[in-house]
């Protein structure tokens, strides 16, 4: 077919922000800046955008490093990995966008709590008190990287809201599983449902977050909607996306690219550049969106340039065993 | 004669037909912009020469089971007309792709390098790569005619059966580059496999006729 309608969650071209326009404003400043006034109102309730709750986001300053040039939205949400919809980085914005439903969408927090429950995920923002923008840099373990606004909560919260026992030492997540709309799933790619898990010292820093959105709108499907994990310190693999699941358990989980490849993939899966892949050096990274036909590449920082604030969580830990 | 295979016996086809998916890689550039193709356009370039490049190889490996199959089938003698084209084709595909690799990894700074080239010996996903682009280097330069003369028939013969090593090597350095095995890899090399399989099936049991005749000429023993 020649002629393409463009598709619900097709965001127009007039949309995407040029790097120069974006200034990390909140959003409703940055609506107006593309000139889209109230008419922003109703974008958060657009197909394939869930979980609305909080917006507009506010700034967060302690996590505004004027250094880091955001990646433009278009590449943030057209080029990642999301194996569940296909194991190319161009798969998973059309795949998820075709009648995968993020709305309503229930959580469970569950486990060694003291509180557990099931609530819907809007239910569970405004528990959280809002969503703050907060950017950080992210690394894949492909070796690319980008720098992402993301908005949400930090992670310390649900943790103190689930109020752990005293035997809980890891925080388990699980993604959805859906094996009429996830053709990754269905292609059976990798051990579903996708499962990842932190220390507790680790769910409860201060960068661990939760993110509902980008670019002070709420998350694309294909990015992990309605909620996913950020460690920004951590590869990307372990940022688990449309999370159904929050447990906590007293043994360390097994992760599930460790299931599928443990000599390659470990549980705490830290940026590091000495330590390398098997099959490719971890000690520098492509820049997405770096601009030119040659692109960029940069070094790659000692987890992932946040060693001042994570690397007294690791003392004593051996990591290069611990991968 | 069918259209299809005039058209495969024409060295000005094949030349298109060889040339044009190296263009491709444009495509998002300048017909319809793709931003998963460009969020980083070299990655994509890469990874599209290389494919090519496996492709190609595999294909100039099926030229000689499908004429030991079906020696009247037409098709299957226009492609054996191409042999060394279209595996020269391979080599220089996978020269770009590794040229592309340099520029990939180290831009345009020469002082990188060395530090490209360790890696790719110490880890056997690249250093895969590296053996099939040597070998399909020899294989090209031995295609002059001069080095067929000065080799000699069998020697050449011997030398080039590396190709189904490259195949081999191309293959697992192709699976290699993704975090979970390609099935694109099953359907450029399983045919190959099968092909194989059926000419070495198809060789031991119908002996060649030049052979035949000659025992037949052989007076029977008494």
């Amino acid at each position: 077919m020649l002629i393409r309608t463009p598709k619900a969650w097709e965001l127009p071209e007039s949309i995407v922000t040029p790097e120069r326009d974006y200034e990390l404003r909140p959003r409703r400043d940055f609506l107006k800046t593309l000139g889209l006034g109230l008419a922003g109102a109703a974008l958060g309730s657009r197909a394939g955008l869930a979980t609305t709750a909080g917006f507009p986001s506010k700034v967060n300053p302690d996590y505004r490093d004027p250094a880091l040039k955001p990646t433009p939205y278009e590449y943030i949400t057209s080029y990642n990995n999301f194996y569940e919809f296909g194991m190319d980085k161009a798969d998973p914005k059309p795949n998820a966008n075709k009648g995968w439903k993020t709305e309503p969408w229930t959580v469970e927090i569950a486990g060694l709590v003291n509180k557990p429950i099931k609530i819907e995920a809007n239910d569970l923002v405004e528990k959280m008190g809002g969503v703050e923008q907060r950017v950080y840099r992210f690394r894949c373990v492909e070796a690319w990287s980008m720098v992402i606004p993301w908005d949400g909560f930090p992670l310390a919260k649900l943790v103190a809201f689930a109020d752990p026992k005293p035997e809980a030492r890891f925080l388990r997540m699980t993604t959805f599983l859906d094996l009429k709309n996830a053709p990754g799933q269905r292609a059976g790619n990798l051990e579903y449902p996708y499962v990842e898990g932190l220390r507790l010292d680790e769910a409860n820093h201060e960068l661990a977050f939760i993110a509902t959105g980008i670019y002070g709108r709420a998350i694309p499907n294909q990015n992990g909607a309605p909620l996913r994990l950020v460690t920004p310190w951590k590869y990307g693999f372990k940022c688990v996306k449309s999370i159904v699941k929050f447990e906590f358990v007293a043994r360390q989980p097994r992760n599930t690219w460790n299931i599928m490849a443990a000599n390659e993939y470990g549980f705490y899966a830290n940026v590091n550049p000495n330590v390398d892949h098997p099959r490719w050096s971890q000690a520098s990274e492509r820049v997405i969106g770096g601009g030119g036909v040659l692109g960029s590449r940069q070094k790659t920082l000692l987890f992932n340039g946040y060693e001042k604030q994570v690397a007294g969580l690791y003392q004593g830990l051996d990591l290069k065993r611990n991968y | 004669m069918s259209l299809l295979e005039k058209l495969l016996r024409s060295k000005a086809v094949v030349w298109t037909l060889i040339v044009l998916p190296g263009l491709w890689p444009a495509w998002p550039f300048f017909i319809r912009p793709d931003s998963s193709a460009l969020a980083d356009p070299l990655k994509f370039v890469l990874h599209h020469l290389g494919f090519v490049a496996c492709l190609l190889l595999a294909t100039v490996l099926t030229f000689s089971p499908l004429r030991v199959l079906f020696p009247k089938w037409g098709i299957a003698l226009a492609l054996n007309r191409h042999r060394r084209l279209v595996g020269v084709s391979a080599f220089v595909y996978g020269a770009l792709h590794f040229t592309t690799h340099l520029v990939y990894e180290g831009g345009t700074d020469v002082s990188t390098l060395p530090s490209i080239l360790r890696t790719a010996l110490e880890k056997p996903f690249q250093l895969t790569g590296l053996i099939t682009l040597t070998i399909l280097f020899v294989l090209a330069i031995t295609s002059l005619q001069v080095f067929v003369r000065w080799l000699g028939g069998r020697r050449w013969k011997n030398l080039h059966r590396l190709a189904y090593v490259a195949a081999a090597l191309a293959a697992y350095h192709q699976a290699a580059a993704r975090k979970i095995f390609p099935v694109q890899v099953l359907w450029i090399f399983v045919p190959l496999l099968l092909l194989e399989l059926a000419r070495i099936v198809r060789q031991r049991t119908h002996r060649p006729p030049q052979t035949r005749r000659a025992d037949a000429a052989m007076p029977a023993k008494p």
